[in-house]
């Protein structure tokens, strides 16, 4: 097998024989091969945006072309009866929206706060025992599908939980909202511990240093230098719960409302949509259909846009800190 | 005066009392999601647990009968439509993730379209999943509408693997097939013999008779013989690797738009598995005269693998769980006849199957959707284990 | 996943160090012994060489001839440019994205700097140490065989005897030799550093850079690589970066001491420490500055 020169092992007296190279030739050509691929890889992502967008605006102007319909009545218009009515209907958009605000709103009161003690508890507090329970806690709450939390807000926390308190409906905006709150809470959880912890050590040593107790430290040094982290936060979690759409497709109802009222049912942009499809009368063509782009790029358009601000905001303060 | 500023023990004292109930509020306020979570877990189990059983775990879906319904074909559904997902978005996501953090280019300009690509994927891990369906609906489902979409009854406009019949019945009240050639009406007279196939699989030819009469009389020899105008409709045997464009609702649309849906999160968590390879190996690596494309495929790769396979485990178990987008591709699908014989077959998932049972009116199916629930929180809990324990092996090969 | 082998199973190069160590012939001895001394082969030319890290210029104008088969070592104060030199003789620098050059750096016909050139048979031809020892997380086989299955056509024979002779010339066959398989990265410090050594020759390179290769090594392990970068001076031009006075003059033939990014001074090693021609050489090797 080895040529007759080389001795067979490489021992003492062995020579280094000159082997045949290999033509780099072919290294670089397999690299070549191999980036383009990557490039092709890379440009999926960016593909699909543009997709996103392009279907969007392309189905939308589907929708806007129709007769009697315009863009104005759409964004300001407070009665919505697409996809109910076969003949004439309603577009305007708001019951969709407040839907989807008033949940969000019930989320965040819920969310934000405990998202953020909690991270504060779990940078700054938690001992070891105590972490070893919440991390995971946390981590499995995050993983629970949207749906299970949807099924729990209307067979738990409706019944049990607000039925006591006053005049809720099976669907209500209350149950759906605490569910979203609770999927929101270890988001804002993860996110804003991360920011707590990327604050200097040396900030925390000089605190402590001038006498602060933990208390003051934490809410007078650490909180505000990780500021801009925790709005970062605040703003991903808010454009998580615009999005969300199984819970409250299960859990709000299916009547589009124009409501302050967080006792009845409301049906937000999400929840439109899943119920649309769900009726399976979603043909190309119809009105029915192309509200549906129509709403969704209004929800594109405000959680990409939050989601935006959330990361520019983000980036700067790992810059900050790097 | 002085003394008094300095040293003023009542307030010190204070102090700490309020850093150490903030300290308990904390803690109290913390274990709300451990409360939340058991809460969560003790209603699915006291709902669901006792309807777990062989017959619920391999049945399928029976309209109005949630205790003989079944969540065998969500199961095999979801599983498919899994692995299939997976193979599409792990390896575009390993290789955006090997494009994004080891080929940046020295050219400004390309930089900052590297960098676009960067802020662009962080953005598209917020966009909200039902959104992906919709794309999933217009890109593979209907494909921009640039090919007449799929209808009932009508041929389909592009399709491999699947071969079309007439079915009729005999005056021996069999049923026998003929290829149907050119023919795409759903339904044709019969006007000419046919070489037909009987259900063994023997071919002969179909003779037509004007009247019942005409044929004779033995059972067996009827077989041979129909009556000339009467029906013949279409029928489409399939094979396994039939595929048709546009893709419409089938299992692959759904995986294919679940992918999209995790390729964030996948290149995401392969670019901190990959970024945690130290440089000292890459630059090794360099030094012996290797391009970057050897760097990356035998020094990178090979160390940043259990990091690479855990976060697309987890990406795994997010697809396994959402709801919106397959329904927005599949549409509400709870079970279906035939089964699954390829990939553009329908199927039922485990998280629509939930969704459809909570809001069935039915009160029955509300204990059906809480036992498919302990399943699918099941199967999460087990790739979320894995994940963990290649996590902590990886980290400790690391460090 | 084998099970990395616990590190007291790890024969310590100090019980076998002196046994292993040769007698090495003093500076002046080894000048006059050395037969190539007459015949001395230029390796490398430096020609106006400048090296830049974007707007910064790292290097000015420097000439140098660098000599076969012997060991030059840069010496100097940190950020005097001398890594940021050893690095741009095998285009290292590549991978830094703000990095550039002018000048010439030749190595027979080849001209380094040129774009065009190979950096793959460029590296192939001049291998590289590293400060701290960087083995792959793989078998102490797979670090030395890494090279010669990039690079030759090779047999599986032909390549353990290739491995077996890398490490032997490395001086760390006796210590790994029974544990061939196993992960590199349970091998102590100096035994990585001898292995990187080994994965470095093994792909048959004319010149060795060694970027402070003992830096991150205990006492012990430093005398070992340093009779090693004595021995494979036979056989290798080696150019070594080191902030250690006493090592550039035990183990090296020439030095060059750089100081902000120039050459103060090159020659031969035991004049340019006995007999500095500078002023700034001689505060620098009597410890004046530095």
């Amino acid at each position: 097998m080895s040529s007759s020169s080389v001795s067979e092992t490489g021992g003492p007296n062995f020579v280094r024989p000159n082997f045949p190279v290999k033509s780099s030739a072919r290294s670089h050509r397999n690299q070549a091969i191999m980036v383009s691929l990557l490039i092709g890889c890379a440009l999926v992502t960016l593909g699909t945006t543009v997709g996103i967008i392009y279907m969007l605006i392309k189905e939308s102007m589907g929708f806007f072309a129709g007769d009697d319909i315009n863009l104005w009545e759409f964004l300001t218009g407070t009665k919505w009866s697409v996809g109910r009515t076969q003949g004439k209907f309603d577009y305007g958009i708001w019951p969709l929206l407040s839907g989807t605000l008033r949940i969000t709103a019930i989320a965040m009161i819920l969310a934000l706060p405990l998202g953020l003690v909690t991270a504060i508890y779990l940078s700054e507090y938690a001992p070891k025992s105590v972490r070893a329970i919440l991390k995971p806690t946390l981590e499995i709450l995050a993983g629970i599908p949207t749906v299970v939390l949807g099924f729990f807000a209307v067979k738990f926390i409706t019944p049990n939980l607000l039925a006591p308190l006053g005049e809720f409906k099976t669907f209500n905006a209350t149950a759906a909202g605490i569910a979203v709150g609770i999927l929101c809470i270890p988001l804002v959880a993860s996110l804003a511990e991360d920011a707590l912890r990327a604050v200097p050590r040396t900030l925390r040593e000089g605190a402590y240093g001038l006498g602060s107790t933990k208390l003051e430290t934490t809410l007078k040094v650490i909180v505000p230098a990780a500021l801009s982290g925790i709005i970062s936060a605040f703003l991903l979690a808010v454009a998580r719960a615009i999005g969300e759409t199984m819970v409250v497709a299960l859990a709000a109802g299916s009547s589009p409302t124009f409501t302050m009222d967080p006792r009845g049912p409301s049906q937000t942009m999400t929840g439109f949509i899943v119920h649309t499809f769900q009726s399976e009368s979603v043909v190309p063509g119809t009105p029915g259909y192309y509200s549906i782009y129509a709403v969704a790029a209004l929800l594109f358009l405000i959680t990409f846009g939050i989601t935006l601000i959330g990361q520019i905001v983000r980036m700067r303060y790992r810059e900050e800190y790097n | 005066m002085a003394n008094d500023y300095y040293s003023n023990p009542k307030k010190e004292s204070g102090r700490k009392l309020k850093s150490n109930v903030f300290a308990m509020v904390c803690l109290v306020i913390s274990s709300l999601a451990v409360v939340i979570l058991i809460t969560l877990l003790a209603t699915i189990f006291i709902s669901g647990g006792s309807w777990l059983n062989w017959e619920f775990l391999s049945g399928v879906h029976k309209e109005d009968n949630p205790e003989g319904s079944g969540i065998g074909q969500a199961v095999l559904g979801s599983a498919l439509i899994c692995l299939l997902c997976a193979s599409v978005a792990i390896p575009i996501g390993i290789g955006t993730a090997i494009f994004l953090e080891e080929f940046q280019p020295r050219n400004k300009i390309l930089r900052s379209l590297h960098g676009l690509v960067q802020l662009n994927i962080s953005n598209l891990a917020g966009v909200p999943s039902i959104v992906y369906g919709i794309l999933g609906l217009t890109t593979f489902v209907y494909l921009f509408n640039l090919v007449p979409s799929i209808q009932v009854n009508k041929p389909i406009p592009w399709e491999v693997g699947a071969t079309h019949f007439y079915q009729t019945k005999t005056l021996g009240r069999t049923f026998v097939k003929f290829p149907a050639g050119d023919r795409e009406e759903t339904s044709i007279k019969l006007t000419q013999n046919e070489m037909c196939v009987d259900a063994d699989g023997n071919t002969f030819e179909l003779k037509l008779v004007d009247k019942r009469s005409e044929a004779p009389k033995d059972p067996e020899l009827k077989k041979g013989y129909a009556l000339r105008g009467r029906s013949a409709s279409r029928l489409t045997e399939r094979s396994p690797w039939y595929f048709h464009l546009p893709l419409g609702k089938s299992l692959l649309s759904a995986a294919l738009t679940l992918a999209l849906v995790i390729l964030p999160i996948v290149i995401i968590s392969s670019q901190e598995a990959i970024r945690a390879v130290p440089r000292s190996i890459r630059e090794a690596a360099f030094g012996m005269g290797a391009t970057r494309w050897q760097v990356v495929r035998k020094t990178v790769l090979p160390a940043a693998t259990p990091g690479i396979m855990t976060g697309a485990i987890l990406s795994m178990s997010r697809a396994i769980g959402e709801a919106a987008p397959v329904l927005a591709v599949m549409g509400g699908v709870l079970g279906t006849t035939s089964g699954i014989k390829s990939l553009m077959d329908q199927t039922p998932v485990l998280p629509v199957t939930i969704y459809r049972w909570a809001g069935d009116e039915n009160a029955g199916f509300e204990n059906a959707s809480s036992a498919a629930i302990i399943v699918l929180l099941g199967v999460l809990l087990i790739m979320n284990s894995i994940a963990i324990l290649l996590r902590n092996r990886y980290e400790k090969k690391l460090s | 996943m084998k099970d990395e082998p616990k590190m007291d199973n790890v024969a310590t190069p100090k019980k076998t160090h002196g046994m292993l160590k040769p007698k090495r012939p003093t500076l002046s001895q080894r000048n006059d012994a050395s037969p190539e001394k007459n015949e001395q082969k230029l390796a490398i030319r430096l020609e106006d060489f400048n090296a830049y890290y974007g707007e910064f210029q790292a290097i000015k104008n420097i000439n140098l001839d660098i000599m076969a088969r012997q060991v030059t070592a840069f010496i100097g104060p940190s950020g005097c440019g001398k890594s940021t030199l050893l690095k741009w003789i095998n285009r290292m620098n590549d991978i830094v994205p703000s990095a550039w050059a002018k000048g010439s750096i030749r190595m027979g016909d080849l001209e380094i700097l040129k774009k065009q050139t190979d950096v793959v048979s460029l590296r192939r031809r001049v291998g590289m140490v590293f400060q701290k020892p960087n083995p792959f997380p793989k078998s102490i086989f797979d670090n030395v065989a890494f090279g010669p299955r990039l690079h030759f056509k090779i047999g599986k024979q032909d390549l353990a005897a290739l491995v077996e002779w890398s490490l032997r010339k490395a001086a760390v066959w006796d210590e790994v030799k029974d544990r061939l398989h196993k992960s590199a990265l349970g091998l102590s410090g100096g035994q990585q550093q001898r292995l990187c050594i080994a994965r470095a020759i093994a792909t048959g390179p004319e010149v060795l850079l060694m970027d402070e290769p003992c830096s991150a090594l205990d006492p012990a392990s430093t005398a070992r690589v340093e009779d090693l970068v004595y021995e494979l001076r036979e056989q290798y031009t080696i150019v070594m970066v080191t902030h250690n006075m006493q090592q550039a003059s035990r183990c090296s033939d020439r030095t060059a001491f750089f100081f902000e990014g120039e050459i103060v001074e090159e020659g031969e090693t035991e004049q340019l420490f006995t007999r500095p021609k500078h002023q700034k050489t001689e505060d620098y090797v009597s410890g004046k500055f530095g």
